[in-house]
């Protein structure tokens, strides 16, 4: 296994994991110039939320660096309103969607049933479709069965964008999952719900991590359906919220840049606890597709 | 909170079967029809959040000491979105207000798609030959009346007096005085002279009637834009931006616009009474005393900046007609007026209400009344608001140099046909 | 637990191969089984239901009726409404074709897909090379991997309006950081979202900075389930790094490759809020792509043209069911089963 070429070989071969410390330092001034970009943006806007609002605009990387952004936004807006709104529908999307998507993927993986190959096709072209121009129809559906200006109107508009691709995910994620453990499940009598639910999910975690992620992510910065379906500050989601500070008529950068950093927190966090699995997790989704 | 709490319960109890009846109960309530008001009546203001919106709020919900029974709830809808929205809730039947502050373009247009209740013979109109014959034209619609008059304005250049005395400049009353003034400004203190939105039409509009023109002409149903004058006009403000005299922007025009104007940046915009708020917290107008206001400059052929304003409308399908009525009376009472004109420097709809002492001590107003007397309105059909998304499109393509200014305005004016079945 | 996944993969690879060829399931079964069917298959189709039942009511309606209403000449004015009092029925008329022929003929809608063809193979590639070479350098041993991969990852953990705005906040041309940095170098500044060219190259821009994340760890999850002893046997043939890319890593990642090209393409097809919330499609339609055009006609604009969007909507449906059918195709004749 360890044996590498002897240096007496005439042409030589570089080994992985062996470098000059000229590739090294290629390698390293890349990640630090890719992380630098990827980061930047973001970290901007967190140095503009310390600034005074006043001075929002201005291209200094620190001035008199204050929270006075921060209480203003939290004591005079209802920024914490639309905080716990956010939360409660992205939470929802995400139960809901990681329970949806996963007894879809499995059926889809394990069982052969009629429909299976069009409920296939249809999870695809479900995210052909432009949802832009549904944004009327949807809303007179939602005016139908009353669930405007609630959170579960905005819960089952986001499950119709998230599931698709997670159902799709999950497919693929089941599939790599061996079929002798179902098999096992059946041999101790287990029925196929009792099968998914007690032997099956539990191995299916870097997949329902991403699952959970990516629901969370699509809920948590959604933007057209959040402010066509919600209206009054009540009732507002964040990304609602956000558009009373930075309107045609006046933007409040002072608020807006501290609610950016407020509302990238949250995410950043499911994000911190779905990483460690998302690369297995998407990995195997993506490969099955 | 409970709201969110009682929506949790629902979903758990119902998952995806949806067949909750969650409409909302508080608008059901109903006024009798003679006896005393009650009930809750929900206005949807769309004045500039963190400024107006504070003073409207009060005002409103002050209602109710008049008629106790009544709950006011008031909602601000950011004006981008309102019109949108209004259209979504009205066509639905559900969740809209039962009272909307409506931009005058949208009233027509609102009346036209039967969202909107008459008011003739109802509370809601009184004295109404005191209002602004102007400010009266736009909320009626085939003979009847649905709306009513809450605010009127117009456009003026507002310049900064510091920058202007610097550079040894009087305020521009012509295009041409405009681009000598830049120069003289740019050269003395390196200063822009003007900041002119690229990024909305309505900013468009008086250097349009300057040269007079116009978008269309209803007497007389023929599209206007494309003929000399629109073709000319778009030639002006090309001409503004390429020679220096004035700075644009496709995007974030008014954003930019107000904090290049604020920070002294820029000698001069156009604007109306409604950047007056948010122009006064700019560091170079801490003393307010540094703004001026002055008529827009004169194109080859005429002056001219067009009308605007806001009306209240009571949407068709409410629960609470009666008392919305009397909330639209109240709003647009002179007594309420006055008090909006002394906190936010609007123009009052009713000719009494410039007799008003807080009226009459507004220079801001003092200003605006004559302009908005000699103001450019705009024909009231269905499709005025409809006139400016082709407009912009191709607006901003000249500022970009995306579009020769006959092309553009010809391309505009093929959109209006299109619009306006049979016209010339 | 990494370990044991990747494994799994590849095990189940083969696994799945063996199943599709066997997935034919036959004719439908005689009208005579139904209630076997539905006694065999209760538990599937009951764990599928409510995915159906939600895309049914939520996708599938509004779908069909948008597919009606691109025959027929439907606005806001005309449209069946009922406000209180006043009932409105609707007195729209059955066009047939003429929406479609009236796109597929004009200038609006050949040129806005031209642009949106542009948009979305210019964003798939770029994200996709990049996303490719960071993931192979972050595949392999250097100091302070996590760290990277955490900085490289942010962007797609940030929800995507609050960085929309921020580089909005960095492009603007007058009080911007970027053009404050280039006048700094002695350059003047770029009115990056002010010209039609620069707002192109702008949108693509923070497309593709939103993109790479997704790319890269997918890829990168690809990379890791390439069995090492591929890598181990090459270097014992002495072959070069270029050779083991070529040879192994390429046809390992192409599973993943295959999918994630596919989705991305879709995605930034139907890219809504990138350009949305940057240009609104400005300047003038500079940068108006399919999806943001359709949204104008049946939101924007007054009165709303839900025939012109629908129209239009059902063009880019078609359009990505055609791309999917020869892509697929395509894979197909090179031997992938997908």
């Amino acid at each position: 296994m360890t044996t590498a070429p002897a240096p007496a070989t005439t042409r030589k071969v570089r080994l992985r994991g062996e470098r000059s410390p000229l590739s090294s330092a290629a390698l390293h001034l890349t990640l630090i110039v890719a992380s630098v970009i990827a980061v930047f943006p973001v970290l901007w806007v967190l140095l503009t939320s310390l600034k005074p609002a006043a001075y929002a605009t201005t291209t200094d990387f620190f001035k008199e660096t204050t929270f006075e952004n921060y209480t203003n936004l939290i004591q005079n807006t209802k920024f914490l309103t639309w905080f716990g709104n956010s939360l409660l529908i992205a939470g929802l999307t995400t139960l809901l969607g990681v329970i949806v998507s996963a007894s879809t993927g499995y059926a889809v993986s394990r069982f052969r049933f009629p429909g299976k190959r069009g409920l296939m096709w249809t999870l695809l072209v479900t995210q052909m479709f432009p949802v832009a121009v549904l944004i009327v129809p949807i809303y007179n559906i939602m005016a139908g069965m009353g669930l405007l200006n609630q959170p579960a109107g905005l819960v089952i508009t986001y499950l119709t964008i998230s599931v698709p691709f997670c159902a799709w995910m999950m497919k693929g994620f089941f599939d790599t999952i061996p079929r002798e453990i179902d098999e096992s499940g059946q041999v101790d009598g287990l029925t196929p719900f009792g099968t998914f639910w007690r032997l099956i999910l539990p191995l299916a975690k870097p997949g329902l991590a991403v699952t959970a992620f990516y629901s969370f992510i699509t809920a948590w910065g959604e933007v057209a359906y959040a402010s066509a379906f919600m209206v009054g500050e009540d009732n507002l989601t964040l990304a609602g919220g956000l558009q009373l500070f930075v309107n045609q008529y006046g933007a409040q950068w002072g608020p807006m840049t501290a609610a950016s950093v407020l509302i990238a927190i949250p995410a950043a966090l499911v994000f911190l606890f779905a990483q460690r699995h998302l690369v297995t997790g998407m990995s195997a989704g993506a490969v099955k597709g | 909170m409970r709201r969110g709490i009682t929506a949790t319960a629902l979903v758990a109890a119902l998952a995806l079967a949806a067949t909750a009846c969650g409409s909302d109960s508080e608008s059901e309530g109903t006024s009798k029809g003679s006896g005393e008001l009650s009930g809750t009546v929900t206005w949807w203001d769309t004045s500039t959040a963190g400024s107006e919106d504070k003073v409207f709020k009060k005002i409103a919900e002050d209602f109710t000491k008049q008629h106790p029974k009544v709950k006011v709830k008031y909602v601000n809808v950011p004006f981008g979105d309102a019109q949108n929205k209004f259209k979504n809730a009205a066509q639905s039947g559900s969740d809209a207000p039962d009272v909307i502050r409506s931009e005058v373009a949208w009233t027509p247009e609102f009346a036209d798609l039967g969202y909107l209740a008459p008011l003739d013979g109802t509370a809601a109109l009184k004295d109404s030959d005191d209002f602004l014959k102007q400010a009266a034209a736009s909320t009626k619609y085939k003979d009847k009346t649905y709306a009513v008059p809450q605010v009127i304005d117009s456009m003026g250049i507002f310049y900064n007096k510091k920058i202007f005395k610097e550079a040894g400049v009087e305020v521009p009353k012509t295009v041409d005085e405009l681009k000598t003034v830049s120069k003289k400004i740019k050269d003395k203190t390196g200063k822009t002279g003007m900041y002119l939105r690229g990024d909305d039409a309505y900013w468009f509009l008086s250097f349009l009637y300057g040269e007079g023109g116009d978008m269309v002409d209803a007497s007389s149903k023929t599209v206007t834009i494309d003929n000399a004058a629109g073709v000319k006009a778009m030639k002006v403000v090309k001409d503004l931006v390429d020679s220096g005299a004035a700075q644009t922007d496709a995007t974030d025009g008014w954003e930019n616009m107000q904090a290049s104007f604020k920070d002294g940046k820029v000698a001069m915009m156009i604007n109306g009474p409604w950047a007056v708020s948010d122009t006064y917290s700019g560091k170079e107008f801490k003393d307010k005393a540094n703004l001026g206001v002055a008529p827009v400059p004169a194109g080859s052929a005429a002056q001219g900046a067009p009308q605007g304003g806001h009306n209240l409308a009571v949407y068709a399908g409410s629960k609470n007609l009666d008392a919305s009525y009397a909330f639209v009376e109240y709003m647009t009472s002179a007594d309420t007026q006055a008090k909006v004109t002394k906190e936010l420097s609007l123009l009052p709809t009713r000719t009494s209400a410039y007799a008003k002492q807080d009226v009459v001590d507004n220079e801001i107003v003092g200003f605006f009344k004559p302009v908005v007397e000699t103001a450019v309105e705009r024909p009231w059909i269905p499709e005025t608001g409809s006139l400016f998304a082709p407009l912009v499109t191709e607006y901003t393509k000249v500022l970009t140099g995306q579009a020769a200014p006959d092309k553009a305005v010809k391309t505009t004016g093929d959109s209006y046909r299109k619009l306006l079945k049979g016209w010339k | 637990m990494a370990v044991h996944t990747s494994q799994s993969v590849a095990k189940a690879a083969g696994d799945d191969v063996a199943r599709g060829r066997s997935r034919g399931t036959g004719n439908p079964p005689p009208p005579g089984r139904i209630r076997r069917a539905l006694s065999t298959h209760w538990y599937a189709w009951a764990m599928v239901a409510p995915v159906v039942v939600v895309i049914g009511v939520i996708i599938g309606y509004p779908l069909v009726r948008g597919i009606y209403l691109s025959m027929t000449d439907a606005n806001e004015r005309n449209v069946a409404r009922s406000i209180g009092v006043n009932h409105l029925p609707a007195t729209y008329k059955f066009v047939g074709l003429d929406n479609y022929t009236e796109a597929l003929t004009g200038d609006q809608f050949l040129g806005t897909l031209g642009w949106t063809l542009v948009w979305t193979v210019s964003c798939v590639a770029i994200t996709f090379c990049l996303g490719m070479a960071l993931a192979n350098i972050l595949n392999r041993r250097i100091a302070g991997r996590s760290v990277y991969r955490m900085a490289l990852i942010l962007p797609w953990a940030i929800p995507g309006f609050v960085s929309v705005f921020a580089w909005r906040f960095l492009y603007n041309e007058k009080r911007g950081l970027l053009n404050e940095i280039l006048s700094g170098a002695g350059i003047d500044g770029i009115p990056w979202l002010n010209d039609p060219t620069w707002a192109k190259f702008s949108v693509i821009a923070v497309n593709v900075w939103l993109g790479v994340p997704f790319m890269m760890v997918a890829l990168l999850g690809g990379l890791q389930s390439i069995p090492n002893e591929h890598y181990e046997a090459a270097e014992m043939d002495g072959a070069t790094a270029w050779q083991r890319f070529r040879h192994i890593t390429l046809p390992g990642l192409r599973p993943v490759s295959t999918t994630v090209i596919l989705l991305s393409t879709i995605w930034t097809f139907n890219m809504f809020p990138v350009i949305f919330l940057l240009t609104r499609g400005g300047p003038g339609e500079a940068t108006q792509i399919l999806v943001t055009q359709a949204y104008k006609f049946s939101f924007e604009i007054s009165p709303r043209d839900f025939a012109q969007s629908s129209t239009w909507g059902v063009l880019i449906l078609v359009l990505l069911l055609i791309f999917a059918a020869v892509y697929r195709r395509v894979l197909r004749t090179q031997g992938d089963d997908w």
